[in-house]
């Protein structure tokens, strides 16, 4: 292929996905579905008159409809600057377990029973779906100068829902876990899962104001979302990120360090080559509250003059664009516990509603919260409804009361400890 | 594919139900960021879905790419349903159907060249940069779709389908000192190329209002009389109430029966909401859904009372209702679920003048940039809004999001327009992800709403 390709392109590169996954679902408590998934495709992208091309195909027969395809693309393609990467080592990262690789059915369904029973626990009203998917994922990169990395992946992943409805009171969860290592950890997820919903069987009420709010990892990403997007070197290139030409001031509180680390074993998004054959490394972009780096992809990074990061990822169907591997925002030192007891009245943010809705980008968030808890005198008191939380991440988080000495692993790939932040508006109906 | 090779595999199936979804698509995809083209690619998929029903047994379910050998994923799929042992799974009764649908279109984008297409989206692009210096990045993508699905089952239906989608996107970001506003249109339709020429006008008001945003204040967040526009309202039929009226939410859950009861108010005489997968040309519409039940009319909330709910077969079975051809699926990755495909707030009475004329202080809120429901709780984020002041439009305002609970806000619905529309664009993200859906509606009045805002 890639030789047919340099016939024509003076720079070609080969991405070929292949996967095949097994899938167990139960629905509202019960076991309903066995699934077995075989994924393959192959995408190519090339350099014909310093003209960028890309094309993609799930049918790995249709090889001449896809070269034909790729050099079409690159006769409409823009001038890119773009150099595919030599090969160069990356770091050595444990991302297939062969006991996860190939954990039986019956191991998968004991899983899921032993998950619905822990919630179950917690609420016998609660109706519980998990999808626990076992998969074994290969991606190889090949190009015109020599790279050829192959990134093998077994990972882990389950989806868990959980719905509790009582008169018109309604309890809903939506949660992810992924690991790449098999352990307990599962265990933990869902215990927390069976915790909040311990919590929300009781009521409180609170009235609108500005007060201390806690986000927990689950509800952190309110915060989180526009610093990945303003960290993002598209956004940073385009000129839209509030952080463009801002290196190495302080943005944030001193408490706030955020890294992209790939090379941590066991997690899904880690891996020693990005999806461009480019290596990964660690990278600090938040340093203690000062603005320290962007993430960029090949193509980014020669539109902004700079160089990749090790941050290219792709699907099957689209080109590379800058993502992050996993982010971590580092702990603090007081346990939640200690958090929660310093605070007189205030608000616990477990599960946002419409994340990733309105202005992201500029830092202003407003979300309506589909479970928050209301602390008062040190203690976690009850569920309140019809509340919202709304603010700016450039000006609420120039002072962060706290970060917990507790991190969790939230939405697959993000490393989050609880976030107090002093003085935000919150809205409610009463 | 050929069906005589479909309905061999079929044949020498040895579950109790097996079904068949093949799927072949070619997209073609232009797409600029500020003034730099993204991509303009082709790209092909194919794959394909079996699915097997045995006796004490599960669903057992088989994906994948590789389409040369069906006789083999039908058995693997027939295995993963004896491999565990589950209740026992019904499908209500639905007619046999025979029929190869096709899909004309004035002036086919298959017959278009890619020159064509990315001059379109670049004179789209062209005119957002060049409108305001302010304008400091966009997003201007073309893509068209053609999509082919095959679906046969061991009831001796079998449909070919021709499931074509034309669209285009239009986003500006708008920004002065430090500050960073967006706004956003896109069209999308069944239909031939034609259909996303002679833009040029709706891209400028995208830009128009990114740069207006810019000096907005925004909302000062407490409870308004609130007027959404009709395409804020159909996202709230769809989102607020249309994911409650799914059969798969209350199937299986007393509970959510019990609150979810026929009969049950849950608005005034003015309200009804419905949704309808066999009107002609909207982005929900197929002849059928993807296990094979004819598509059609679905009243839910009818003069103020929920009458109906969405159902797959299964779904419908099990609660002894009548199928409704909402059994779709994302495509062949996935297994049809409920899903909604044409919603829509039924038009009422009320002009926009007399909706407007006796609020002293409210928000008149345009678009939405998305929405979310945990089932009674929702949020929506509208793309931009108005005050109204004195029974009239005021000052533009920015970060309107509204959020409250469902069946207060329900009752709250006091004034339904009498000028319906379907919005141009639509997705769903339940479960799966994004499905194409159609949402419509009048200008819609809802008293007391709970506005987030700074």
């Amino acid at each position: 292929m890639l030789d047919r390709l340099m016939q024509s392109a003076e720079q070609a590169e080969v991405f070929e996905i292949s996967s095949e996954a097994t899938k167990i679902g139960f629905t509202a408590n019960r076991l309903k579905s066995f699934e077995v998934e075989e994924t393959q495709g192959m995408a190519a992208r090339v350099l014909v008159d310093g003209k960028l091309g890309f094309a993609a195909s799930s049918d790995i027969t249709a090889v001449d409809k896809l070269v034909q395809n790729v050099l079409e693309s690159a006769r409409y393609g823009d001038q890119v600057a773009l150099r595919f990467p030599e090969p160069q080592p990356g770091p050595t990262v444990q991302v297939y377990d062969a006991q996860l690789a190939t954990l039986s059915t019956d191991r998968l369904i004991e899983m899921g029973e032993e998950m619905i029973e822990i919630v179950r626990e917690a609420d016998e009203q609660a109706s519980v779906s998990i999808d626990l998917t076992r998969r074994v994922r290969q991606t190889t990169v090949r190009n015109s100068r020599g790279v050829e990395t192959v990134a093998k992946k077994a990972p882990l992943s389950i989806m868990l829902q959980v719905e509790r409805v009582r008169g018109d009171d309604v309890v809903t969860l939506f949660e992810y876990f992924t690991t790449a290592t098999l352990d307990r950890s599962y265990r933990r997820f869902v215990r927390r899962i069976a915790e909040k919903l311990r919590l929300a069987r009781r009521a409180a009420s609170l009235s609108s104001g500005r007060m201390p709010v806690l986000f927990s990892p689950n509800g952190a990403p309110v915060l989180g979302l526009p610093i990945i997007h303003g960290l993002n070197g598209k956004n940073v290139y385009r000129g839209i990120s509030p952080m463009a030409g801002q290196e190495g001031e302080r943005l944030f509180d001193e408490r706030l360090t955020v890294v992209d680390d790939p090379t941590l074993d066991g997690r899904p998004g880690s891996s020693s080559h990005d999806d461009e054959g480019v290596p990964r490394q660690r990278n600090v972009l938040i340093d203690q509250g000062r603005l320290t780096g962007f993430i960029y992809d090949l193509k980014t990074a020669a539109l902004a003059g700079t160089e990749p990061t090790g941050n290219g990822e792709r699907g099957l169907f689209s080109p590379p664009s800058p993502a992050f591997s996993n982010i971590i925002v580092e702990a603090g030192e007081l346990s939640v516990d200690e958090i929660v007891a310093g605070i007189d009245e205030g608000l616990l943010v477990e599960s946002p509603l419409g994340l990733g809705q309105g202005n992201v980008i500029s830092g202003a968030f407003s979300n309506n919260l589909s479970l928050a808890f209301k602390i008062e005198g040190g203690k976690i008191l009850g569920r309140v409804k019809d509340v919202s939380v709304a603010g700016n991440i450039y000006q609420d988080m120039q002072h962060i009361e706290a970060l917990s000495s507790e991190s969790e692993w939230v939405y697959g790939g993000i490393q989050l400890p609880y976030m107090l932040l002093p003085e935000l508006n919150v809205v409610t109906r009463d | 594919m050929r069906r005589e090779t479909i309905e061999a595999a079929l044949r020498a199936s040895k579950a109790d139900y097996t079904e068949i979804r093949i799927e072949e698509s070619e997209s073609t995809r232009v797409a600029f960021r500020g003034p730099d083209l993204e991509t303009a690619d082709v790209v092909l998929d194919r794959g394909g879905f079996v699915r097997c029903l045995v006796h004490g047994g599960g669903w057992g379910i088989a994906t994948f790419n590789d389409v040369s050998d069906l006789k083999q994923r039908i058995e693997q799929a027939y295995e993963g349903a004896r491999a565990i042992q589950a209740e026992p799974i019904e499908l209500a009764d639905i007619p046999v159907s025979e029929e190869d649908v096709k899909v004309p279109l004035d002036n086919d984008f298959r017959h278009i060249g890619l020159t064509e297409k990315k001059s379109l989206a670049e004179a789209y692009n062209d005119t957002l940069l060049t409108f305001d210096a302010r304008i400091v990045d966009t997003h201007t993508s073309y893509v068209d779709t053609f999509k082919r699905v095959v679906f046969a089952n061991s009831e001796g239906t079998y449909f070919a389908e021709e499931r074509p989608m034309i669209n285009v996107a239009f986003s500006a970001v708008a920004r002065e000192d430090g500050d960073v506003q967006r706004a956003f249109e896109a069209i999308s339709k069944v239909a031939g190329f034609d259909a996303v020429r002679d833009h040029h006008a709706l891209v400028e008001t995208v830009a128009q209002r990114a740069v207006d945003l810019l000096s907005a204040p925004a909302v000062e967040g407490r409870r308004y009389p609130v007027i959404c526009n009709p395409r804020m309202a159909g996202v709230f039929a769809h989102e607020a109430f249309g994911h409650l009226s799914e059969a798969d939410f209350v199937y299986e859950n007393p509970q959510a029966q019990k609150m979810m009861v026929l009969g049950r108010r849950f608005g005034r005489d003015i309200l009804t909401i419905a949704d309808d997968g066999s009107i002609a040309g909207l982005r929900g519409t197929h002849k059928y859904d993807d296990e094979g039940t004819p598509t059609g009319r679905t009243d839910l909330i009818k003069d103020g009372v929920l009458v109906g709910r969405l159902h797959s077969r299964e779904t419908a079975a099990k609660m002894d209702e009548e199928p409704t051809g909402n059994g779709r699926a994302t495509g062949y990755r996935h297994p049809p679920i409920v899903r909604m495909t044409n919603t829509f707030i039924e038009g009422g009475e009320t002009s926009f003048e007399d909706m407007i004329s006796d609020i002293e202080l409210g928000v008149y809120a345009c678009d939405a940039f998305g929405g979310q429901t945990a089932l009674e709780n929702f949020s929506f984020s509208a793309a931009y809004g108005y005050m109204i002041r004195n029974g009239e439009i005021a000052e533009l305002v920015r970060d309107v999001v509204l959020s409250g609970n469902l069946f207060v806000t329900l009752q709250h619905i006091d004034a339904v327009g009498d000028d319906f529309q379907w919005a141009e664009w639509g997705r769903c993200g339940k479960g799966q992800g994004g499905l194409t859906v159609s949402m419509g509606a009048p200008h819609v009045r809802i008293q007391d709403v709970l506005i987030g805002g700074e």
